[in-house]
């Protein structure tokens, strides 16, 4: 009898598995298939463009065929560069300080409850915001430290909670040796818990980089939607065709498909718009392998492993 | 490790060698007593060993003792840690000073995540102990030598300590907190996450560290652990301290009838 009733149940615990096993599967093979489809259509539709030395550093053309986007292209990386510069180390504070510093009482409560809410704000909101305060009440106007500040506003709640995330999944033990080796709190944390964190702190940075570089709503009402032609011998800072200058407008690739779309006149312009979302999505690919490679880097470097 | 029996039969030791102890050492956490007073003494160059069953009051006592109890929340210490004499548990008592001549050993191994040259030299190097490379080198072979964990790792100082069995990893946290010269060490039952050969190699570094004249005090639940490794031993129930004394007489004699009952097995 018992015999029995073990093999029966062996036998419907082994089926449930066999079943359960094959619907993730399905599951993650429908998603992988989803993906791959969309990253397939944009590459061969974007394909002619993806190669051709012209439309990479060409400048956009306003009626006729053949624009490039050359311009869009750069500001783009030096927005994303910019945004980094700004948000990665406010947000490294910010964390650290809420993960090991602060005490566990209301205004604590209420810094994270606003984290949390702000990182599921809506891009445009943001925009709009950026717009209104930065543009206007500032008086920066359309430009590139606009939208810097503007997407490192989008981007510190999100980077705050990976990087606190980070830090509090670092076991509490860790920073219970260090302490009770007569170190501070701040050698602890930064000799001890950060290297521990940094494969998950730099996963975090990359994700919430994909999301600044293709990132247009925000960008519309703070960066704007004119390219400037660059001229990269000007090293006059106020000039806006030089490049450097975060005073001028800068429209980016994002922003540039948007347009595109919506009040482009260019008769080529659906080869464009396949063109820059191709390259928009090489560019962050890139960009993911090459922050994987350095956080594998820096992780060797830092743990010996 | 035999030649230890003979100091090892009572503490008979002067008052002179004491070097840690606690007056009416009281722990709460908001408004409950962890821990009721608790007065006790620690001479150097032996081995105590605190017992008691789960929840008992023996680990947060020893947490005291380098005011680890103090990251935490809401907890309070109240009585006085004689350290050389001198009551530490003061707002002004620099801890980061303190902690580095009073080292401690967790439960679970915790080297950091770096190689084994680095898990020893960190510390001592954020302490200003060491500067140049031969006093580094030195230190290194001197700690790990310590740690009984030198002739394993010699040739892999610079391979990540997360490579190490559990085991040796906790080894290597011992020769870290010895890396600082310290004359107490802490035992936060070293041994309960590792296999009985390992322990035992742990048990015995502890005994040659408190024959080089270091003060060990070892948290245990293990009482054939306390008989082997200390002179002697308290014990602790509820958040008492019942009894203390030689460890040979604690166990072969003892007074209360709590200790009894928990010798006995009949609770713990």
């Amino acid at each position: 009898m018992a015999n029995f009733d073990m093999s029966a149940h062996v036998r419907r615990i082994n089926r449930q598995d066999r079943i359960a096993t094959a619907v993730l599967v399905g599951i993650a093979a429908f998603v992988m298939l989803m993906l791959a489809a969309i990253v397939i259509y944009i590459l061969v539709a974007g394909a002619p463009k993806l190669f051709d030395l012209n439309f990479l550093t060409g400048k956009p053309q306003q009626f006729k065929e053949g624009g490039g986007i050359g311009p869009e292209l750069f500001n783009s990386f030096y927005l994303l560069i910019l945004t980094l510069l700004i948000s990665v180390p406010l947000s490294l504070g910010a964390a650290i300080f809420l993960s090991q510093y602060a005490p566990d009482n209301a205004a604590t409560a209420v810094a994270k409850t606003a984290i949390e809410t702000l990182s599921s704000l809506p891009s445009v909101v943001v925009g709009l915001f950026g717009f209104l305060f930065f543009v206007l009440y500032m008086g920066w106007g359309f430009s590139i430290i606009a939208g810097a500040v503007a997407l490192t506003m989008f981007n510190i709640p999100i980077l705050v909670r990976v990087i606190q995330q980070a830090l509090e999944d670092v076991p509490r033990s860790q920073r219970d040796a260090g302490l009770a080796m007569g170190l501070t709190r701040w050698e602890t944390t930064i000799h001890v818990l950060l290297p521990a964190a940094m494969p998950a702190i730099v996963t975090g940075v990359v994700l919430s980089a994909g999301r600044v570089f293709g990132e247009a709503a925000a960008l519309i009402f703070t960066a704007g939607q004119s390219a400037p032609v660059l001229d990269f011998t000007c090293l006059d800072f106020s000039s806006p065709s030089c490049p450097w200058n975060v005073f001028r407008p800068a429209e980016t690739l994002a922003v540039h498909i948007w347009k595109i779309n919506s009040e482009g006149v260019v008769p080529d312009l659906t080869a464009i718009s396949n063109g820059t979302a191709a390259v928009l999505m090489v560019c962050i690919l890139a960009f993911n392998i090459l922050a994987r490679v350095i956080g594998k880097y820096l992780e060797r470097r830092l743990t010996s492993e | 490790m035999v030649g230890a029996c003979a100091p090892r039969a009572g503490s008979g030791r002067p008052d002179g060698g004491t070097l840690l102890s606690t007056r009416d050492l009281t722990v709460c956490y908001e408004n409950n007593e962890a821990l009721h007073p608790t007065s006790l003494d620690f001479a150097a160059g032996q081995v105590t060993a605190l017992i008691g069953p789960s929840g008992c009051g023996k680990s947060t006592f020893l947490r005291c003792l380098n005011l680890m109890n103090r990251e935490i929340p809401k907890c309070k210490i109240g009585g006085e840690v004689l350290y050389h004499g001198r009551n530490i548990n003061t707002r002004k008592e620099n801890l980061f000073e303190l902690r580095k001549s009073i080292g401690m050993v967790f439960q679970q191994p915790t080297p950091f995540r770096k190689s084994i040259r680095d898990n020893i030299l960190f510390a001592p190097k954020r302490h200003g102990l060491v500067s140049g490379k031969e006093d580094c080198d030195a230190l290194v072979e001197q700690s790990l030598r310590a740690g009984a964990l030198w002739d394993e790792v010699r040739d892999k100082l610079d391979e990540s300590a997360y490579a190490l069995s559990g085991g040796q990893q906790q080894r290597l946290c011992i020769a870290r907190t010895l890396a600082m010269h310290p004359d107490v060490v802490l035992f936060d039952e070293p041994c309960s996450a590792l296999d009985p050969i390992s322990t035992f190699t742990v048990e015995e570094t502890i005994r040659s560290i408190a024959e080089s004249g270091i003060c060990a005090i070892i948290v245990t639940h293990n009482m054939e652990q306390a008989t082997r490794v200390s002179d002697n031993t308290t014990f602790f129930y509820v958040g008492d301290m019942v009894e203390t004394g030689p460890t040979k007489r604690l166990f072969s004699q003892p007074q209360d009838k709590r200790l009894q009952d928990y010798l006995t097995g009949r609770f713990g």
